[in-house]
């Protein structure tokens, strides 16, 4: 918030200077505060824009401004209709030259792809963007409201957050303080409480057997897992079946119990993304618990 | 001189071989003929190219050929890969390896063909090796890595490791490599004891005076076998002065026979 | 038989045997040490027994025998090549193991590939290592040639590398999982994987031993070891069925682990200068211990996390290599 106020009261002061200051051809409309802590100057409102990161596309569509993206990463798959964009390579490897070919107004992508400097200097602008926690994806919300004019995106947001509220109310009581684990890939890396679906099973009120202070993704001990014995478990299609397979994980309760939630790769997409989605993966979540819960007929 | 022995150690009919498909340009020998006599020294001569050690490759049997080698007047064919081993004993040029091996251990290898697969090796095998460490002036280094030593001094640990076989027929490519003089002498008062014990030497020698202390020579020149006699025979000269282009002389000094480079 | 037994306490333990001794030790000693770090580091207090014979036991002797056939393997690539820098990767083993993970993990949505699915990522990756070992001898005609052969391993390596990337182009979701495969684990290794380990590693290296002498020759030369009777092509072929056999047993368990393979022989070459029939059995038991100790760390330092094993066998043995080579003790080229 207070990044956006500086830039806005930045944006006052850069109009009146314009006024003064010989051979600015045009006044300056709106700025932007990015991850990195610049500053980006438009006369207007992009409209061409290239996302390189699968949740920056779903924030741009969420925000209703879908039709302005011409070109996004190999990974962006929601909604449908990016899908018929031109692919730009990989997010974290993106082929420059078909950026710069879309002549793009600005260019979104995460901190940790190669490319930014080499894209500023053929002149073109880059908002580097890369949400991880709801924190973050709150930012990112409102920094591309702002860049893209929408009216009312701290309401829209507002809205979101209503809605997971009122999923995590409609949790049943039996759920209040599971212990749950949630396997990303086998490893095994799991998600604690500092990742997006860490919080996200917060909000639930479930309680992660892996602690914030390992990072977001730590590469696990498999002992850990059957000492802590969780409650419940979250993972892919891809290794739901080899998981009693593992030395000693056919004593975890949550295993012979069968208290597993098994995700498509479409949900685990859902899940796993930092991504206006949240009532959704939420939903997820609540309808596994509620699946579990329902007594054998 | 002494008598021409009854039997032949090694024989060559009509050997041809081809180094890569046999067209006429990979020839390196033209069907060459020779006989090896038993309990004798033999010398193979010649300028670079001429084929001495594909020849001797294939007399010991370590070459695909054309034609046929006799081994005591059987055909190598008939021979099994063990009684080959333990017949002929084989010391190529420029041999390369085992530098983390000890000397002790390299020369043991020559006792394989008498032991088999998971056999220690017998107090006989030690005796041997001993034996031919000795008589090279090697035993001092029995326990040193191979690589440590210097070329001259690898040179006779492999010459033991070829002694330790006790083969009856001895065939050696350039085994005065890196030697120095004295140690050159040595390995000739060794190869005269050798055929004094009745075992047959063959030798592709660089150094033509020292070969011209053989019992026989045999000259070659462009994969031909030009000559073979005696070497105290003077056709033998004549023939050896011919394949280096009469360039050299051979000449008899105090008794032995040397080479003189012709102004 | 009483000459038998004579000979054998007269034995001069050399200092070879000393030294398989001393590694022996070393064994039981990292193994206890296994049997204490768990997600909770360094423990000796009480722990569920079935957390110790269940997950413990078996990951610690699955680390062992992983090292010991890879070690093994090692040792045996370095004889058969004459080279001192070749490890059991070079028939292009890795990039067929990777080959073989990556379309399997690629398959798991794909219905018609069921077969993949079923083989699993260890059959996968078995199956992949050895079909790159035999595609590798299949480009270079047999075996008679070695620099013919090393070549060909390059090349599958890197064709095979390069199929690799394209299935991972077209299935990226499976990156993650591959990368974990590549920088090897011991996370998972369970009694299973211990039986099938111990179940090759043992005829293999009993055949190894066996065959121990025609190693030796080989190291004067193909020539040489012609003439002292050794026959050289089908010898070559049977060490080398041995040496893809061990290396694709520990790689479809534990992924591929770097290092361990290269150094083991090194570390015993510098310690001791023995034949290979004592040479194979140390280098076999120094690849165990390298990697049981790698995992060991692995677990240990920063527990319940755990740090890819890949990194710590590639340090451990770096750092001793490297601190050998400061000593001079070893020689990696022939001096005068």
């Amino acid at each position: 918030m207070v990044t956006q106020v500086k830039g806005h009261w930045l944006g006052a002061g850069l109009l009146c200077l314009s006024w003064w200051l010989p051979g600015v051809a045009m006044a300056v409309a709106l700025s932007v505060t990015d991850d990195r802590g610049e500053i980006l100057s438009f006369e207007r409102a992009p409209q061409r824009i290239v996302s390189l990161l699968p949740s920056l596309t779903e924030t741009v569509c969420a925000l209703g401004e879908c039709q302005r993206l011409v070109g996004v990463d190999r990974y962006s798959n929601f909604p449908a209709v990016v899908q018929r964009l031109p692919k730009l390579g990989g997010g974290m490897d993106p082929s420059i030259e078909a950026v710069v070919a879309l002549r793009p107004d600005v260019v979104l992508m995460a901190r940790s792809a190669s490319g930014v400097d080499q894209l500023i200097n053929l002149g073109v602008k880059v908002l580097v963007l890369e949400p991880k926690t709801e924190a973050d994806l709150k930012r990112v919300w409102l920094t591309l409201g702002q860049l893209l004019q929408v009216n009312n995106a701290p309401g829209v947001w507002q809205s979101m957050e209503a809605d997971v509220a009122a999923v995590a109310n409609a949790m049943p009581a039996s759920a209040k303080g599971q212990r749950v684990y949630f396997e990303v890939s086998p490893g095994p890396y799991a998600a604690s409480e500092a990742s997006f679906m860490g919080q996200n099973l917060a909000r639930l009120g479930f309680k992660n057997i892996v602690p914030a202070q390992w990072g977001p993704f730590p590469k696990l001990n498999p002992e850990f897992v059957v000492r802590a014995n969780p409650d419940l478990i979250l993972v892919g299609e891809g290794s739901a079946e080899a998981l009693r397979q593992r030395p000693g994980w056919s004593t975890l309760r949550a295993l012979r119990e069968q208290r597993v939630c098994v995700f498509t790769p479409a949900q685990a997409d859902v899940l796993v993304r930092p991504s206006p989605r949240r009532a959704e993966a939420a939903r997820l979540i609540l309808d596994c618990w509620a699946r579990l819960e329902r007594p054998p007929s | 001189m002494s008598p021409k022995p009854l039997t032949d150690a090694l024989q060559a009919q009509g050997l041809s071989v081809h180094l890569g498909p046999k067209t006429a340009q990979n020839e390196v020998l033209h069907s060459v003929s020779l006989n090896v006599p038993a309990a004798r020294w033999t010398s193979v001569v010649g300028p670079n190219g001429a084929g001495k050690s594909t020849l001797l490759k294939c007399l010991a049997g370590l070459l695909p050929f054309q034609g046929s080698v006799l081994w005591d007047d059987r055909p190598l064919a008939t021979w099994t890969a063990k009684s080959r081993a333990s017949h002929l004993a084989w010391l190529g040029q420029n041999q390369e390896g085992a530098p983390d091996l000890r000397v002790w251990d390299v020369v043991m290898l020559g006792r394989l063909p008498h032991q088999g697969w998971l056999s220690h090796d017998s107090d006989q095998d030690s005796a041997e090796v001993e034996q031919a460490l000795r008589a090279t002036q090697a035993w001092d280094w029995r326990e040193r890595a191979l690589g440590q030593l210097s070329a001259g001094e690898r040179q006779r640990v492999l010459l033991a490791r070829a002694l330790a076989v006790q083969a009856a027929v001895l065939l050696m490519d350039e085994p005065l490599a890196n030697l120095d003089p004295p140690h050159q002498m040595d390995w000739l008062h060794l190869v005269r004891s050798l055929v004094a014990q009745g075992r047959t030497v063959v030798s592709v020698l660089h150094e033509i005076p020292m070969a011209l202390c053989a019992d026989e020579l045999v000259v070659m020149k462009e994969g031909r076998v030009v000559h073979q006699g005696q070497t105290a025979d003077p056709k033998t000269h004549l023939a050896l002065e011919a394949v280096f282009e009469d360039r050299i002389q051979v000449r008899s000094v105090q008794g032995q026979w040397v080479t003189l480079a012709k102004p | 038989m009483k000459a038998f037994l004579i000979k054998l306490s007269l034995i001069k333990f050399s200092l070879g045997w000393r030294w398989l001794l001393i590694g022996l030790c070393l064994v039981i000693g990292l193994v206890l040490i296994g049997l204490c770090v768990g997600s909770a580091g360094f423990e000796t207090g009480l722990v569920d027994p079935r957390i110790v014979w269940e997950i413990r036991l078996p990951r610690t002797l699955g680390a062992w025998a992983a090292g010991a056939l890879l070690g093994l393997a090692g040792a045996l690539a370095q004889g058969l090549f004459r080279n001192p820098l070749a490890d059991p990767y070079l028939l292009g083993s890795a990039s067929g193991a990777s080959l073989g993970v990556a379309l399997a993990l690629a398959a798991v949505g794909v219905r018609q590939a069921h077969f993949w699915f079923h083989l699993g990522l260890t059959g996968a990756a078995f199956v992949g290592a050895l079909s790159a070992v035999w595609l590798t001898l299949v480009l270079s005609r047999g075996v008679a040639q070695t620099l013919r052969l090393l070549l060909s391993g390059v090349v599958v390596g890197v064709v095979l590398g390069a199929a690799t990337q394209g299935v991972l182009w077209v299935a990226p979701e499976s990156l993650q999982t591959l990368q974990a495969f590549i920088l090897g684990s011991t996370a998972f290794v369970g009694w299973s994987a211990v039986w099938m380990m111990l179940g090759v590693g043992l005829p293999c290296i009993a055949v190894a031993v066996l065959l121990s002498k025609f190693l030796d020759g080989l190291s004067l030369g193909d020539d040489t070891a012609m003439s002292l009777g050794l026959r050289v092509v089908p010898l070559r072929w049977t060490l080398l069925a041995v040496l893809a056999l061990c290396t694709a047993t520990a790689v479809s368990q534990t992924g591929l682990i770097a290092f361990v393979g290269l150094a083991a022989p090194h570390l015993v070459r510098a310690l001791v200068k023995t034949t290979h029939r004592l040479g194979l059995v140390l280098s076999s038991l120094a690849g165990g211990i390298l990697l049981l100790a790698a995992d060991i760390l692995a677990r240990g330092l920063i527990a319940p996390q755990e740090l890819p094993v890949g990194i710590l066998t590639a340090v451990l043995g770096g750092l001793y290599l490297l601190w050998l080579m400061h000593q001079g003790a070893m020689r990696l080229e022939t001096g005068s």
